[in-house]
């Protein structure tokens, strides 16, 4: 590594500055220095900054117009909660990102400046989630059942701003299966809803199941793999049997039980790509904590009696995140290829609902002419965003180990 | 030796029996079974009524839990898993018919899987770093990468798509409709016609993981001192690669055989279900849009120990593979 080379002729103060750039600069600088990386990273990003701001991207209702008189604000004004809680979310994580950036000196390293902001970070995060929490439970989502393409030709709107796009995701037009025109640029589904709006309100979905199962997966593996791997012996011994048995079975198969079982609401959904692919975190997880366990800090940590809770979750778990992390981005990947597969089969996410693996489905049947306006863009955008996610999680994984072997 | 085998399979009966008290738990503590939710007409409330019957004999819900247990895991295990709610057929005739087509498929799959990764992950090892290494390795990530649902619309509409002019293969099922007529060299063209778009699609994306071991294997035999001293007997490249260096890089090839079973079974219900075949797949997929309770749990409960016995022949073939491999 060129930083160990640099060690030796380094003065005093390149040493002290050395002594700031953070295991995690290391690993960043690493990181960004990969093409593939940054380029899948820009994807991801923009697929966030779509999930965030589809609904005024895509929308049937204007921003704006006169409505029997009146002023109004028909996109705002309908706003669901789902969209809300993704606006908090987005602001929160976009300002502290654009607000970092702008704060950020020349003279003061990032990490510095990073480790500064941490609590401000982590302030805005519980607020976002409290926000999120309150919008989920007082927020009432309202009907739009505005037909504003009819308004529209009717003349009863005046002066009105639309998105870019018309179209809303659930929006039925008169004709099923149409080819591409200038009014749907990428055609129509079998229930006449644009595909084009469909495709952008799609990649939401993709990343809702995609992230917040995940997260599941991430709660659970963690702490089950904390636990088997600081109490070695019996519970491990059990414990890795119990992983052994839900990996023996099949996960699809696994994921259709439980559909079968328990419904497929959205959340539904999230939970049970969740709670049926935590078993790799839980491997890592373990592993990492067997090699630390023995570690003179948490020896010390042991001795000063703190509880158990402090030493696995506050001590232990951050210096393990790295194989996590990594399993994050991969396990992001496999849900979003989860979810797809089983809307397509048509258990997944009911609709109106869009997700790409559903419009997948009506692509082509066997004996129907082939649709192609229905499986290229889907097929390409859940093709590319998999492949963003392995992409992350490779480059992370030579960043974070330089000694991994390069040839894919 | 004996001795191992036998440690090997007693290890496997707490497994079996934590997989099956699972299977038991969902399909015994979930709510679907009695929630459906809202307001039901008349039909719905009658599915419902013989859902609930169904699973009420399946799961002896008058007894008490441990022997609710025991008496599914009797039943499970002499095959029968009740009545289906669709069919009215047992689940376990309906199994019996589709499980033959599921496991050829895969067979069928993991040998072509077989035929191509390992040549290529030779050829890799090779001509390591030059072109071909890094080529096929891209090549095979990128098939890796392709979701398997949107492969197989793709060759549906290419190659079994009466407007295309590649319209080689039929769009769906594994054979014939009639049948009878045919001699069975027929019957064997036949099926390979239908099933030739089902296995590509099944397979095409295992071929980076094989092949990624196969060239590890090799590279790791290459560096050894027998095949320096082969070398140096003046032995031909070729015959160092293909007698020596190919035969010991199969270990690992060898133990990945049963294992790659499991992953491969989950594919089988989108091939199935995008090429109409009636497997178990389809079968479990249709089931659970009509929430047929029995045939789900009766499929995933056979799914399941077919891949947990294939990890164990797994181990049992490394075994036998590798002398060296200790067996305490």
């Amino acid at each position: 590594m060129p930083v160990a080379d640099h060690a030796a002729e380094m003065d005093v103060a390149d040493l002290l500055r050395q002594r700031r750039q953070s295991y995690w600069a290391i690993v960043g600088r690493a990181y960004w220095r990969a093409r593939g990386s940054t380029l899948a990273t820009g994807w991801a990003v923009l697929v966030l900054l779509l999930t965030v701001l589809v609904p005024f991207i895509a929308n049937d209702a204007p921003y704006t117009a006169i409505i029997h008189g009146q002023r109004e604000f028909p996109l705002f004004r309908y706003l669901t909660r789902v969209d809300l809680i993704w606006l908090v979310w987005g602001t929160a994580v976009g300002g502290f990102a654009v607000v970092f950036r702008l704060s950020r000196r020349k003279r003061v390293p990032a990490e510095a400046l990073l480790a500064y902001r941490t609590r401000w970070f982590l302030w805005l995060m519980a607020l976002a989630t409290v926000s999120s929490i309150l919008l989920a439970v007082f927020k009432t989502d309202k009907l739009n059942d505005h037909d504003y393409h009819a308004m529209a030709a009717q003349g009863e709107l005046a002066g009105a701003v639309y998105a870019p796009l018309r179209w809303g995701y659930a929006e039925q037009e008169m004709h099923p299966f149409s080819m591409p025109s200038a009014t749907h640029l990428l055609g129509t589904d079998w229930t006449g809803r644009d595909v084009l709006s469909r495709l952008l309100w799609g990649a939401r979905i993709v990343l809702e199941i995609g992230l917040v199962s995940e997260i599941i997966s991430l709660v659970i593996g963690s702490i089950y793999g904390a636990l088997m791997g600081y109490f070695v012996g019996k519970v491990d011994l059990l414990g890795m049997r119990f992983v052994e048995i839900v990996e023996a079975i099949p996960q699809l198969f696994l994921l259709i039980t439980f559909i079968a079982l328990f419904g497929r609401q959205l959340f539904m959904i999230m939970v049970i790509i969740g709670i049926t692919s935590w078993t790799g975190i839980a491997r890592f997880v373990r592993a990492e904590f067997l090699r630390m366990r023995g570690l003179d800090y948490v020896s010390a940590a042991q001795a000063l009696g703190l509880p158990l809770r402090s030493i696995l979750f506050r001590h232990m778990l951050p210096n393990g995140l790295t194989p996590v992390i990594v399993s994050f981005t991969f396990g992001v990947a496999g849900n979003i290829v989860s979810e797809s597969i089983l809307s397509f089969l048509g258990i997944g996410v009911v609709p109106p609902i869009a997700s790409w693996g559903s419009m997948l489905d009506q692509a082509g049947n066997p004996g129907v002419a082939f649709r192609w306006w229905l499986a290229l863009p889907p097929g390409i955008m859940i093709f590319l965003t998999v492949f963003a996610y392995n992409v992350i999680g490779e480059g992370l994984r030579d960043a974070i180990d330089p000694k991994t072997n390069k040839v894919v | 030796m004996l001795s191992y085998i036998l440690r090997r399979i007693a290890l496997m009966v707490p497994t079996l029996i934590g997989m099956t008290l699972m299977l038991f738990a969902t399909a015994r503590f979930a709510p679907g079974v009695t929630t459906g939710g809202g307001e039901l007409g008349e039909n719905a409330k009658q599915a419902r009524q013989a859902l609930e019957q169904r699973m009420r004999e399946r799961l002896h819900l008058d007894k008490p839990l441990v022997t609710q247990y025991g008496l599914w895991l009797w039943d499970s295990i002499r095959g029968n898993y009740g009545e289906s709610i669709q069919y009215n057929r047992p689940v376990s005739e309906l199994i019996k018919e589709r499980l033959p087509i599921t496991i050829t498929l895969n067979l069928i799959s993991s040998i072509v899987v077989y035929l191509i990764a390992i040549p290529g992950g030779m050829l890799a090892s090779i001509r390591r770093g030059k072109a071909f290494d890094v080529g096929w390795s891209l090549f095979t990530l990128a098939l890796f990468s392709l979701p398997i649902i949107w492969v197989g619309d793709m060759l549906l509409a290419i190659f079994s798509n009466p407007e295309s002019i590649f319209d080689w293969f039929p769009v769906s099922g594994s054979h014939a409709t009639n049948t009878v007529w045919m001699t069975s060299v027929e019957y064997a063209k036949d099926f390979i016609w239908h099933i030739t778009l089902p296995v590509i699609c099944l397979s095409y994306g295992s071929f980076a993981y094989l092949s990624k071991i196969q060239r590890a294997a090799m590279l790791d035999n290459l560096g050894l001192d027998y095949v320096r001293t082969a070398r140096a007997k003046g032995l031909p490249p070729r015959v160092v690669i293909t007698r020596h260096v190919f035969r010991n890089s199969l270990l690992p090839m060898i133990t990945i055989f049963a294992g790659i079973l499991p992953s491969l079974l989950g594919g089988t219900v989108v091939v199935e279900r995008i090429f109409s075949i009636s497997g178990m797949g389809d079968l479990v997929v249709t089931a659970t849009t009509a929430r047929d309770l029995p045939i789900v749990e009766g499929v995933t409960f056979i799914i399941s120990v077919i891949s947990l016995f294939s990890l164990l022949v797994a181990d049992l073939c490394y075994m036998a593979a590798d002398p060296r491999v200790s067996f305490d």
